[in-house]
């Protein structure tokens, strides 16, 4: 199943469709406002946790009406307030392509500071192409440009 | 068809293991915290707010390192009455910086990051409709980031004030677990009594809290000009009586004094200028008998 489309939040509740690649069957979730405020609320992050969360981020997040001088945690400025929404934005934003596990290891064998750029470009190239699959045919193709 | 049971992980999110990192953070936070001392009662009003700055600040005449949590999340008021309402809390190393007093206890209260005295406490959120499905669950969050999160350094003492009643208290001792102890507060009437009867029992049957004593707050009005003392009730037994049918300790009797009234408004220390007022005799008695209760 692959993440297809997401709507919303609209009041609090969004809309996710995954599709299966290779029978078209679809499948649609619906969240519920107060659960996911309710999730919220427990000052977690959906999807895990990459970094220890600052000090006080629920509070600095969440609170309406506070000083101007209070800072932000940073990651908080930038990241969806509704944490379903944040994950699947993210996962919107990562591939929708399914990757062999020959082409995963030939990737991650690029340097990491590149690595998002080879990959988008990997990406385009097999859009560009039709392919609903980046295989190392496709990296063989990109070689010569890309170096990888 | 599977069900929500057949689930078996959450996904990646390990919102347990999330809830766990919380609790450690708050447990070594803890640790260099000598005593946790939850200032409550069931009743409004009866000054809880009031005698916990004063204690805070007995304790530190006392050379002793105190800090003050302000748990009324909705209505704060600790950062005003010890002078700090000033104070923005910023990220240093190891957490938020908490406010100081002049008399040098350090505070963190909701207060501190509100924008105007009279802005409301409210939470971002799709819609504030049905909002009691999810704000206790916030209000228990943002309690724990204040006391885990803050810079307090060592502390000998910590007092937690809480917001009148008892629907806060379990939330404290499950945050706490076996850390803290309770002080009550009662006015001298017996609707106070009465309602403050509850909360005793919740401190220490609900919550499991051992409770340090009972303390009855104006119980007598000290005139300014004379010194003349008018009791409420002049046999006082109604506390003494009420302790003794929870059998906890009756730690003693506070009079009303409108300097302590105004020292608190103003944000001012009242102790080191009016110790031996009777009221500042009564609170530096109460401070003595807590600290050889807690062994200090």
């Amino acid at each position: 199943m692959a993440l297809q489309e997401a709507c919303g939040p609209f009041e609090g509740t969004m809309s996710i469709v995954y599709r299966c690649q290779a029978c078209d069957y679809r499948m649609a979730m619906l969240t519920n406002q107060m659960e996911t405020q309710m999730v919220r609320s427990l000052g977690v992050k959906i999807g895990g946790r990459a970094r220890e969360a600052a000090p006080m981020e629920t509070l600095r997040t969440n609170l309406q009406g506070k000083r101007q001088e209070v800072a932000v945690p940073d990651r908080a400025k930038s990241a969806s307030k509704c944490p379903f929404t944040g994950v699947v934005t993210e996962a919107l934003e990562a591939s929708q392509l399914q990757w062999t596990a020959g082409a995963q290891a030939r990737m991650a064998r690029v340097p990491a500071f590149v690595r998002p750029m080879v990959q988008r470009n990997v990406e385009d190239y097999a859009a560009q192409s039709g392919k609903m699959v980046v295989d190392e045919s496709v990296m063989d193709a990109m070689k010569g440009q890309l170096g990888i | 068809m599977k069900t929500y049971h057949d689930i078996a992980t959450d996904g990646g999110s390990d919102v347990a293991g999330q809830v766990a990192d919380q609790m450690a953070r708050l447990s070594s936070r803890l640790a260099r915290v000598g005593h946790v001392v939850a200032i409550m009662s069931g009743k409004g009003g009866v000054g809880k707010s009031t005698l916990t700055a004063a204690l805070a600040e007995a304790f530190a005449l006392m050379s002793h390192s105190v800090g003050i949590v302000d748990a009324d999340i909705n209505g704060p008021s600790v950062a005003l009455m010890t002078g700090v309402r000033h104070h923005v809390p910023h990220p240093v190393p190891g957490g938020m910086s908490p406010a100081t007093s002049a008399s040098g206890v350090k505070v963190m209260s909701m207060d501190l990051f509100l924008q105007h005295d009279s802005s409301a406490v409210l939470w971002e959120a799709p819609s504030q409709r049905h909002a009691y499905t999810w704000r206790p669950m916030v209000e228990m969050g943002v309690l724990r980031e204040l006391i885990a999160d803050t810079a307090w350094g060592a502390l000998d003492v910590l007092f937690i004030d809480l917001p009148p009643g008892s629907d806060r208290l379990p939330n404290l001792a499950d945050l706490v677990e076996d850390r803290a102890a309770a002080v009550v507060v009662t006015g001298p009437t017996a609707v106070s009594h009465g309602v403050v009867a509850r909360s005793i029992t919740a401190a220490a049957d609900v919550a499991g809290l051992p409770v340090v004593g009972l303390v009855e707050n104006m119980s007598s009005y000290v005139c300014t000009a004379c010194g003349h003392e008018e009791y409420y009730d002049r046999s006082g037994s109604g506390a003494a009586e009420l302790a003794a049918a929870h059998d906890i300790p009756f730690l003693g009797r506070i009079p009303f004094d409108s300097r302590l009234a105004l020292a608190a408004d103003r944000g001012e220390p009242f102790l080191a200028h009016a110790g031996d007022a009777p009221v500042g005799r009564a609170i530096m008695a109460l401070a003595a008998r807590m600290k050889d209760y807690l062994q200090l």
